[in-house]
């Protein structure tokens, strides 16, 4: 038996895939400990999880999109998070005596505190922002991201010149495969497992779905409801004329579409994972998790992708041909329509969705991510 | 011979034809408009505009290269005017009138 420290977000893409692992790790007889605010990883986790609450701290919403997004995202979110958990990460270090760390790549406070007791550690690809070196076309705003790092782990005492918060030196696990990130020359302790997909549970009215209409489900994800209203309404008038042959489930709150065509459900949730096996294409931000998860069940896309690593995500499932990317601020229904249309009619873009699903249910996901952990851990003992 | 420079007008032109976006033609594009903030222009978009730009004004208009070589407020705050005068500075000497004629979309 074994004691997994796991810090991570309060979000839903990361700490999802957390959860998943752990309930893997507890299955083999390990010991799970969390660190994050308690009002988001309670409910998550229930009330026998060992949680380390760091308390809540609410951060400005952030910038709309493009290199904007990516600046607020460090200096607004990712940093400020890393300085606001680290004093507790340390105190569950001292008190819980883990034998490893398990840290979300954006979760820097884990790594570092990690480091700083001299304890190996993995780190969670939750997003596509990292793995592939994006950044590279654009070496300035890349210096001044690794400007931002370095300054933290100054801050944090961590003066090593070969540290990188970001990449594990022991143990990298990311939730996707070659066929998304394309054949990449990466180091022998990058796992690349697949999807580690957690169930979101909902109610939901089946008997509304029409079986003998194909479903499309219209979702921005859970992060960017703010900027959806304006998509959802075009998306809305993309699908109206198709109500013979398609029927629509669009995500979000009522007052998104107070007035919606005819063959657009308006939920507030969905079971996911219960819903994606009906479902014949999805109209998404590319969301690094919900572009998974429909991949993982051979479904294609058309992605209309906002900011941070959803532009890079849209461009692996364009070359894996498995979905159409479309302008999000600008796409016009006619065209939204005709990109929905093309990836139904087309069978090419559903047969490059099911090599995605086949490479997914090959890479093993959380079961193979926790034999990972499992094999790091023993070796470090 | 010095080329008659490139305006924001002809920007408009390029930016609608590289998005394939024809309301950006009345959407008063001035050089003040910034490419991100105000046009949402994303990574794709730099990239089709940078080979429609490379297309009518030259082989030695590398726009990508450009963005590369800015820092990141620089790109945040691009503007029109910041791509039309490293247009203009990339084709002193050639003459307006030689340029092609406009790529069908």
């Amino acid at each position: 038996m074994s004691r997994f420290l796991i810090v991570t977000l309060p979000l839903t893409g990361h700490a999802h895939r957390a959860v998943a692992i752990a309930d893997e790790l507890s299955a083999r007889g390990h010991e799970v400990a969390w660190c994050g605010p308690k009002s988001y990883f309670r409910p998550l986790l229930g009330p026998d999880a060992t949680l380390f609450p760091t308390g809540t701290r609410l951060f400005r919403d952030q910038a709309g999109h493009g290199i904007a997004a990516l600046k607020s995202l460090w200096q607004q979110y990712i940093i400020p998070m890393a300085r606001f958990m680290l004093p507790t990460v340390n105190r569950a270090m001292l008190a819980y005596q883990p034998d490893m760390v398990v840290a979300d790549q954006h979760a820097l406070a884990g790594a570092l505190v990690a480091h700083r007791h001299g304890l190996p550690w993995a780190t969670l690809v939750t997003e596509a922002m990292e793995l592939t070196h994006p950044l590279a076309a654009l070496p300035r705003v890349d210096a001044w991201v690794r400007a931002q790092l370095a300054s933290l782990c100054r801050e944090a005492g961590v003066t090593d010149a070969g540290f990188d918060p970001l990449f594990s030196p022991y143990l990298l696990i990311a939730f996707t495969t070659p066929a998304l990130t394309g054949e990449q020359p990466f180091p022998g302790h990058f796992v690349l497992v697949g999807p580690a997909m957690l169930e979101r549970p909902g109610a939901f009215a089946w008997e509304l779905l029409d079986p003998a209409r194909r479903k499309v489900l219209i979702t921005v994800g859970t992060m960017a409801t703010g900027l959806a209203a304006d998509f959802y309404q075009r998306a809305a008038e993309a699908v109206a004329p198709l109500a013979a042959t398609v029927q629509a489930i669009a995500v979000g709150p009522a007052d998104l579409l107070p007035d919606p065509p005819g063959n657009v459900l308006v939920v507030p949730s969905v079971p996911m994972l219960a819903l994606l096996p009906r479902l014949d294409a999805v109209i998404s931000h590319g969301g690094m998790n919900t572009v998974c998860e429909t991949l993982a069940h051979g479904v294609p896309l058309v992605l209309a992708p906002i900011r941070h690593d959803q532009p890079v995500v849209a461009s692996q499932v364009v070359r894996a041909g498995a979905g159409i990317r479309v302008p999000f601020s600008r796409v016009r229904p006619g065209q939204l329509r005709e990109a929905l249309v093309t990836i139904l009619d087309d069978p090419s873009y559903r047969g490059a969705a099911m090599r995605i699903r086949n490479s997914f249910a090959a890479a093993g996901g959380a079961p193979a991510a926790a034999a990972h952990l499992e094999s790091l851990v023993q070796v470090a003992r | 011979m010095t080329a008659v420079e490139i305006t924001a007008g002809d920007m408009a032109a390029a930016l609608a034809a590289a998005t394939g976006d024809e309301s950006l033609l009345s959407a008063g594009i001035s050089a003040a408009t910034r490419l991100e903030r105000d046009l949402c222009l994303d990574s794709l978009d730099l990239v089709a505009l940078g080979a429609l730009l490379r297309d009518r004004y030259g082989t030695a208009v590398d726009l990508v290269g450009y963005v590369a070589g800015l820092d990141i407020d620089e790109i945040i705050e691009l503007t029109v005017g910041d791509v039309s005068d490293y247009v203009n500075r990339c084709r002193p000497t050639q003459r307006r009138a030689e340029r092609p004629a406009e790529q069908p979309q």
